[in-house]
Formats: structure tokens, C-alpha cells, sequence
């Protein structure tokens, strides 16, 4: 900052700092701030442990009730091999649900994207519509959704797509939209200027620069749809979920050891999967 | 590529159908956060004339060009491109009047993850359907348009690659051929060479002057160096703080008109060189 080392002035080196007048500037007024924030952010998360006004954190809680779960998770360290058939159907039914509500949720996300972000949707009635109404979706968790849509349209594997496609769409839209705002707005223009209509410079102008945060986002989605569609059929949204609840009921510990193990490794190897085509779509 | 279409013929190296003429009268223009940027500026531009505008940064220079196609709204006065009046074309009327007017810009523009080709059939939406463009369906005419534009600017060897993977240089010839696609009765550059070393400015500054010459193309380009304004334009123009302070002839413009419209001694940074 203020310049220690010998400065390369008109005196060279001949004559030292004797001959320099260093004119620093005045240091910027405002450093305490980062300070202040720090301290108030550690004074809101000790009210939040707090019995009075937070969630009364307790480790007395823990250190008195551990040993109600501790039998459990015993359980859970010896996985049933032989329940591993029967897993199979709802796991595939697993996949097949993520996969096509990523799809789904994907191709719908696409043109909201592009409303919602003010470089591609200028107009700010129409975007504020858009993302007022995202936003209300994102609000709603897809848990919720589905157990609304079994109520509507049956247990199954049905209700578990739709309520994936909503909550992939709240997601997708808001990232996506989020990295259009931070594109050139330089190919726009030209379309403009060449008399393309606002369809037109984003399809021509503006989409072959979305598509890298598009796919990004797509494959992100994908990996939380997996996790996802396993709760989904707690409330009878088809899926592992439905097994998941089953043995939970019969107590057996043994053999939700073993979804956990194969919904772990199926992450996995998305995961693998999809962090190989985004090093390509760089 | 496949059958080029008999209208294909008719392609970028033929003369413009006609040229357009430009007049201002007292035209004003004023961004909404209270710049004024323009003021009363009273023009005529003949058709086919080559004309530099010239200034420093914030004379207006980039302001004028983008009041010409209509991407900054006039704010008051008159401004008459091609028998239109811009002040009160809108829609798809001034998108009619865009498709007429190629334009070039500094920082070319170009879609970096399209295909040159893709990108320089974005000169041709003024004359597609909507549909068409969505569903990335390109007539075999305007792609055929697209190749001789290319070929006119010596790249269409380039026309698959990806357009960031090109040049300084390249891109600005594929920003060329973009606004050439367009078959343009009108061209407008605004500091086509800023942001390109000199022998490559030296290059795109002849495509232009070609472009004047062969087609008969009214040309006008932002430049803020004295010798390019001087070598490759015949009219210039020099704002100052919005308004016209020189209207001459470019070459035998002096030293003293370019220090009068700078409102400063010349200095070595104002001259490009060879």
C-alpha cells in the first residue's frame, strides 16, 4: 500500500528517501465495516440458540436421548444383501421419475428463463409477472406438491413427476436467469439493430450463449431429482420412497441401510456422469 | 451448400437497390438520466457519401450513429432516413427501416458460441419469419447470401468455426458480412477498428471504403483517429459536447480543425500509422 520498497522516481537510487516526498492519500474511512457485520451476524446465530427467543439449543438434549437412535443405527451398520431384489423395480422407477422431470421441468424452464431475465425480456411488467410467479412455486416445497397431486390424480409415479417438474422449474429458471443477466449484451444489440423482433435477437443472439448455464443447470437438477423422488414416495409418490416407507414401518433398519447404500451409489455415478459433460460444455 | 436459389445471384456484390439519404433538423436527443447527448444537430448526408464522424469520447459520436437506426430514441427534432422519419416509426415498421441499416460495432457483436455462419445469418431477420428463426430453419437463399458476404470479407473458409474461436481482426469481418448479409441500403460503423491493431484496422477500414465504392452503400463510421478520418472517408463531421463544431471535406481537414473539435493540442495517441 505504501510503497515501502525504493520508488523508481526521478532520483533512482542515488538519493534515498531524502530527496522523496510520498504524498499518500488519506486512508479510506469506513473500515470498520466488515467488523460490524461479522459481530452482528454472531449476535443474531447466539439468539437463535437461545431458550428464550431461538430454538433452545441443548447439549443436554442430546447427551440424555443419543441412546434411543443409537440401536438404530447399529441396525443400519449390517445391510439385508438378501432384500436386494425387491429394490431393483422402485429404483429403476426412481431413475425413470428423475429423468423425466428433468426433461420435462428443462424444455419449460427454457423459455422462462428468458423472460425472467432483464437482458432477454426488457419488458418489466411481463418479467415481474414471471418471477413473481416462480417465486411462488420455489416457496412451495415439492413434498407438499406431492402429496396434493396423490390426492389429485392417485398414488403412483405420476404425482411424483409433476411435483418434480415444479421444483425443477423453480430452480432451473432462477439460475438460468441469473447467468443471462451476467451475458454480453452485445449480440443482442446487433440483432436489434438488425431488425430481428425480441423473439428473434434471443433466439439468434442470445441463446447459443445460455445454452452452457442451461445444460449446467439441467444436470444439477437431475442429481437433486434422484434425492428428491426418494422422499417424494413417503407420501405415495411412487419411487424408492414407497419402499423407503414400508420397511421404515417394520422397523426394519437393515434394509433401508441397503436403499440408502444403492440411492448413494446411483448419486454417485450421476454425479461422475454429469461433472464429465460440464468439463466439456466449458 | 445445396441449390442456390436464382434470387441468390442478386447477392452481396451487386449495388445496393438504392442508397439512403439522412437529414437532421434540430435534432435533440437526451438519455433519461438528464445527458444531453445531442443538441440541435441540423445534418444532410447525400446517398452514397462516405462520412466520418469525429470527436472525443462523449462528443456524441456514438449517440448520432444509434439515432440513425432507431436503438436511441430521438428526443426532439426531426431525423429522415430513407423517406422515414424515425421519431415516430416504431414496431414493425422501424424493424423494416433496421434491416435496411448494416451496422458494425467496436466490440463486434458476435455471438461467441454460435457458428460464424449462424451468426451472420442474424443479418437476415428483418426479412425472416419469426418461426423460421425459432426453429433455426434458414432458407437456402439467405444461406447462400450468408456465403457470399463471407467470401466477399475473404472468410468464409472460417464460416463453421465457432466465432470466439476467430481473431480480433476475423470477427470484425464477420460483423462485416453480417451487416452485408443485409443487403443494406445504409451502413453504419461505430468504431469499427477500436479495439484492433493497425494493420487489421488498416484492413477493415478498406472493406468499408470498398463497400462505399463498389456498392454504392452511404457509409458512415465513428473514428477518433485524425489519419484514418482523413485516408477513408471523403466528408467528416466533428462533434463536441453534442454539437457540430466542423462539416468538410476529410481529407484536407488540418491540424487545427482536429484540435477545434478535440478542444486540445494533437497528441501522437490521435494518429494510428501504418
Amino acid at each position: 500500500m505504501t510503497t515501502a520498497a525504493p520508488s523508481p522516481g526521478p532520483a533512482g537510487t542515488s538519493a534515498p528517501a531524502t530527496a522523496l516526498t510520498l504524498i499518500i492519500p488519506p486512508r479510506p474511512r469506513g473500515r470498520w465495516k466488515p467488523w460490524v457485520a461479522v459481530a452482528v451476524v454472531l449476535v443474531i446465530t447466539l439468539i437463535t440458540f437461545s431458550p428464550q427467543w431461538g430454538i433452545a439449543f441443548s447439549f443436554e438434549a442430546i447427551a440424555r436421548n443419543w441412546q434411543n437412535g443409537a440401536g438404530k443405527i447399529a441396525l443400519l451398520l449390517v445391510p439385508d444383501w438378501s432384500f436386494f431384489p425387491r429394490t431393483i423395480p422402485p429404483l429403476i422407477e426412481t431413475l425413470q421419475m428423475a429423468v423425466i422431470a428433468t426433461a420435462m421441468g428443462a424444455i419449460i424452464s427454457l423459455p422462462l428463463s428468458l423472460w425472467a431475465a432483464r437482458l432477454t425480456n426488457p419488458h418489466p411488467v411481463l418479467r415481474g409477472v414471471v418471477r413473481t410467479v416462480l417465486n411462488i412455486v420455489r416457496a412451495v416445497p415439492e413434498l407438499l406438491y406431492a402429496a396434493i397431486l396423490v390426492a389429485m390424480v392417485g398414488v403412483g409415479a405420476l404425482p411424483g413427476i409433476i411435483a418434480l417438474v415444479l421444483f425443477n422449474v423453480g430452480i432451473i429458471v432462477k439460475l438460468v436467469s441469473e447467468a443471462i443477466e451476467s451475458n454480453d449484451a452485445g449480440p443482442l444489440e446487433a440483432a436489434r439493430a438488425a431488425g430481428g423482433t425480441g423473439a428473434q435477437v434471443n433466439r439468434a443472439a442470445a441463446l447459443p450463449d445460455v445454452w452452457p448455464a442451461f445444460a449446467n443447470q439441467s444436470l444439477y437438477v437431475l442429481e437433486l431429482n434422484v434425492r428428491a423422488s426418494t422422499v417424494l414416495g413417503l407420501v405415495g409418490a411412487g419411487g424408492l420412497g414407497l419402499l423407503i416407507d414400508a420397511v421404515r414401518t417394520f422397523y426394519r433398519y437393515d434394509q433401508l441401510s441397503l436403499i440408502i447404500l444403492e440411492i448413494l451409489v446411483v448419486v454417485v455415478v450421476i454425479d461422475v456422469i454429469s461433472s464429465t459433460i460440464r468439463k466439456r460444455l466449458v | 451448400m445445396s441449390i442456390p436459389a436464382p434470387s441468390a445471384a442478386a447477392g452481396a456484390t451487386t449495388p445496393a437497390a438504392a442508397s439512403w439519404a439522412i437529414s437532421m433538423r434540430d435534432l435533440t436527443v437526451r438519455y433519461g438520466n438528464g445527458v444531453t447527448a445531442l443538441k440541435n444537430v441540423s445534418l444532410d448526408i447525400a446517398a452514397g457519401e462516405m462520412v466520418s464522424v469525429v470527436g472525443l469520447s462523449g462528443s456524441g459520436k456514438s449517440s448520432l450513429i444509434r439515432t440513425i437506426n432507431g436503438l436511441v430514441p430521438v428526443t426532439s427534432g426531426s431525423l429522415t432516413v430513407g423517406n422515414r422519419d424515425l421519431a415516430t416509426t416504431r414496431g414493425r415498421d422501424l424493424r423494416a427501416l433496421r434491416g435496411g441499416i448494416g451496422m458494425i460495432f467496436q466490440s463486434f457483436n458476435l455471438a461467441g458460441r454460435a457458428s460464424v455462419l449462424d451468426n451472420v445469418l442474424v443479418g437476415r431477420l428483418a426479412h425472416t419469419p419469426t418461426w423460421r428463426t425459432l426453429l433455426g430453419l434458414h432458407r437456402p437463399a439467405e444461406k447462400q447470401l450468408a456465403f457470399e458476404a463471407l467470401e466477399s470479407v475473404g472468410i468464409l473458409g472460417k464460416c463453421w468455426d465457432r466465432a470466439s474461436s476467430l481473431s480480433g481482426g476475423q470477427q470484425q469481418r464477420v460483423a462485416i458480412a453480417r451487416a452485408l448479409t443485409q443487403q443494406p441500403q445504409l451502413m453504419l460503423a461505430d468504431e469499427p477498428v477500436a479495439s484492433l491493431d493497425p494493420p487489421t484496422a488498416h484492413a477493415v477500414m478498406n472493406d468499408l471504403r470498398r463497400i462505399n465504392r463498389t456498392l454504392g452503400i452511404t457509409v458512415i463510421t465513428n473514428v477518433h483517429l485524425m489519419d484514418l478520418a482523413r485516408t477513408y472517408t471523403t466528408r467528416m463531421i466533428g462533434l463536441r459536447a453534442g454539437e457540430v463544431v466542423y462539416d468538410g471535406p476529410a481529407a484536407s481537414a488540418t491540424d487545427a480543425d482536429f484540435e477545434a473539435i478535440y478542444g486540445r493540442s494533437i497528441a501522437p495517441e490521435d494518429v494510428l500509422g501504418e
